[in-house]
């Protein structure tokens, strides 16, 4: 039975999948909407207002947060993009692909809380095997390496977005013919003159998903920041810290609806950026298929 | 330079073998830092956990010796008691998601063109790029007595009473597991059905086996490798992501992420290790059962 013998039944499963998303999506909204309630959740009347968003950029601490946030996503994304980057280029060229790709791919299997509690305590106790070591041999240099702080937090990031950058980047390479390296490298290019000008700009959409996934995910992160963070705060870890000691205030539906703003806003300008891409792409490329029409488009 | 001795080129100076640069023979070696930092920061302290999970606990610390009590501490409490009951509660959200996610990636294969399958699937990537965090609390409005939910079945008379049993139960837990993994299960399906070629469902139709034959006997068996994957991913989390429970769940709801954090702020390190080294041990054991069923690297095809 194809698809439209029965209409009714593609359109029911059509409408299926978008109630899902709907679904999902939902509680977001729901709590969108709250957000710009002047008497909150739960009020009897609704009056429109951005009160609350006020107070957000009002308040210092949390603007520190913000800052703090985005400079651990800045970082963490010009760390990971290069590493899933060869990661990617390793996976295609070793033979042993089975481990590698486990070894990339397993913190997504790993919860977060047991990922970020395994690596707290290995950070404790590589600080206090460095301070130890520092004392033997009388410098102090090691003391601050392992201790909790940016530097752990970072590294717990890019244990977290690697998979997802690794997959993204690959998925893209699986398209790239090898080819065109060979024939670079044939004409002498050195192998990072041909990565660069051949391959790069073929999986450069990509590269761009994988950096915009890496940046969203940080600044959505939660669990492992706030237990590898040490001393600084976060956005989300100020966020969840009111609303788990004092439940949830209007400002705190605000503070979640501008996290989520900023992710579909992200995600979003990705979508209209690669439909207009690829639409550009595909105008180019109907000379090169109809050659009849070439040379006006040359003109 | 020396005259070319061979004058068989037309006079071409000789190709000189090719010698890669220093720079080149080092660069060779950046390929390996990925793998060394996944060694160094993943690998080596999800394997540490079996050590530090047997060190004494001291009062805010722990010490190198040799004690299975963090292990006694969670076999022989109710945290085992909680432990299994998340794990059975993490199977239900599992087995929900699967049958309400795993009809989309089917639909998406068979029936969208080829061209606009990839763009029907990002549609699940909005809500999963949302923050996990703010999306779970984010149900606390939609499910509370007064909540969204509640106030739309009481406007539609369909309830006079506002259902309680939405929100700090284990119902509350297995909705937030739905609703935050559900994505998963639609991609890992999504790929999956990477293995089900178009075709497969036309040959059915033409050999008269039914929906339900055609997936018991066709889809399920082809598409195993990646279903399972999707599975575990959402059990695992189920089991370990401490949040759920935590703002969702009511009396009771506590799983393995759960009694990992709660040691942790207790200052009981060794029992937090000792935690992660059972879940860790649990994954292992799940892929390992997997991969000896179906071949887990069968769902790597579509990245060769």
């Amino acid at each position: 039975m194809d698809d439209y013998a029965n209409i009714w039944l593609h359109r029911a499963k059509w409408a299926y999948l978008l109630l899902v998303v709907t679904t999902l999506m939902t509680p977001v909204f729901y709590v969108m909407y709250i957000s710009f309630n002047e008497n909150g959740f739960g009020a009897a009347e609704y009056v429109f207002t951005t009160r609350w968003y006020g107070l957000i950029f009002a308040d210092a601490q949390l603007m520190n947060a913000l800052r703090w946030t985005m400079s651990l996503a800045a970082v963490t994304t010009v760390l990971t993009i290069p590493m899933a980057l060869l990661a990617a280029k390793f996976y295609k060229a070793t033979r042993a692909k089975v481990p590698v790709v486990f070894l990339l791919l397993a913190p997504l299997f790993v919860a977060p809380d047991i990922l970020s509690a395994a690596l707290l305590v290995f950070f404790k106790n590589l600080n206090f095997t460095f301070r130890w070591l520092g004392d033997q041999l009388g410098v102090s240099f090691m003391d601050g390496w392992a201790q909790l702080g940016f530097t752990t937090s970072v590294i717990g990031l890019i244990i977290y977005t690697i998979p997802y950058a690794f997959v993204v980047i690959l998925i893209t390479m699986g398209r790239y013919n090898k080819e065109q390296t060979e024939a670079a490298r044939a004409c002498g290019a050195t192998g990072w003159r041909a990565f660069w000008d051949i391959e790069f700009p073929q999986i450069r959409p990509g590269v761009f998903s994988a950096c915009a996934f890496t940046v969203i995910l940080c600044f959505n992160e939660y669990t492992r920041t706030s237990l590898l963070k040490g001393g600084f705060d976060t956005f989300t870890t100020v966020l969840v810290s009111q609303m788990l000691n004092s439940g949830m205030s209007e400002q705190s539906y605000a503070m979640s609806s501008f996290v989520s703003f900023v992710a579909i806003a992200l995600i979003g300008g990705i979508i209209v950026f690669t439909l207009l891409r690829s639409e550009a792409a595909a105008r180019r490329a109907q000379p090169v298929a109809e050659p009849g029409t070439r040379s006006t488009a040359a003109a | 330079m020396t005259a070319p001795t061979d004058n068989g080129l037309d006079g071409l100076p000789p190709v000189e073998p090719y010698r890669p640069t220093l720079r080149e023979r080092m660069s060779g070696w950046a390929f390996w830092v990925p793998i060394v930092f996944m060694v160094l920061f993943f690998a080596l302290p999800m394997a540490l956990t079996v050590v530090f999970s047997v060190f004494e606990r001291t009062m805010f610390w722990m010490e190198p010796g040799f004690t299975l009590a963090a292990y006694e501490n969670f076999f022989f409490s109710a945290r085992l008691e909680n432990f299994l009951s998340s794990m059975g509660y993490s199977l239900i959200s599992v087995v929900v998601s699967f049958c309400l996610g795993f009809p989309i990636a089917v639909f998406v294969r068979k029936s969208v063109p080829q061209a606009a399958q990839h763009r029907v699937v990002l549609l699940f990537i909005l809500p999963f790029m949302v923050s996990e965090i703010i999306r779970i609390f984010a149900l606390r409005p939609v499910l509370q007595r007064n909540g969204l939910v509640n106030e739309t079945l009481i406007n539609l008379g369909l309830i006079d009473e506002p259902v309680t049993a939405l929100i700090y139960t284990h119902t509350g837990v297995v909705i937030g597991e739905v609703l935050s993994f559900m994505p998963f299960i639609v991609f890992a399906g999504f790929l999956a059905m990477e293995a089900v070629p178009k075709f497969i469902f036309e040959v059915c139709d033409d050999l008269g086996a039914g929906p339900v034959r055609r997936f018991t006997d066709v889809i399920l068996p082809l598409a195993a490798p990646g279903i399972f994957a999707g599975a575990v991913f959402i059990f695992v989390n189920g089991i370990g992501v401490a949040l759920i429970p935590n703002i969702l769940g009511g009396p009771g709801a506590v799983n393995g992420g759960l009694i990992a954090t709660q040691a942790i702020t207790a200052l009981d390190f060794p029992l937090a290790m000792a935690v992660s080294a059972i879940m860790m041990a649990t994954l292992m054991g799940l892929l390992y059962i997997g991969h000896r069923l179906f071949d887990l690297t069968k769902i790597l095809a579509p990245m060769n």
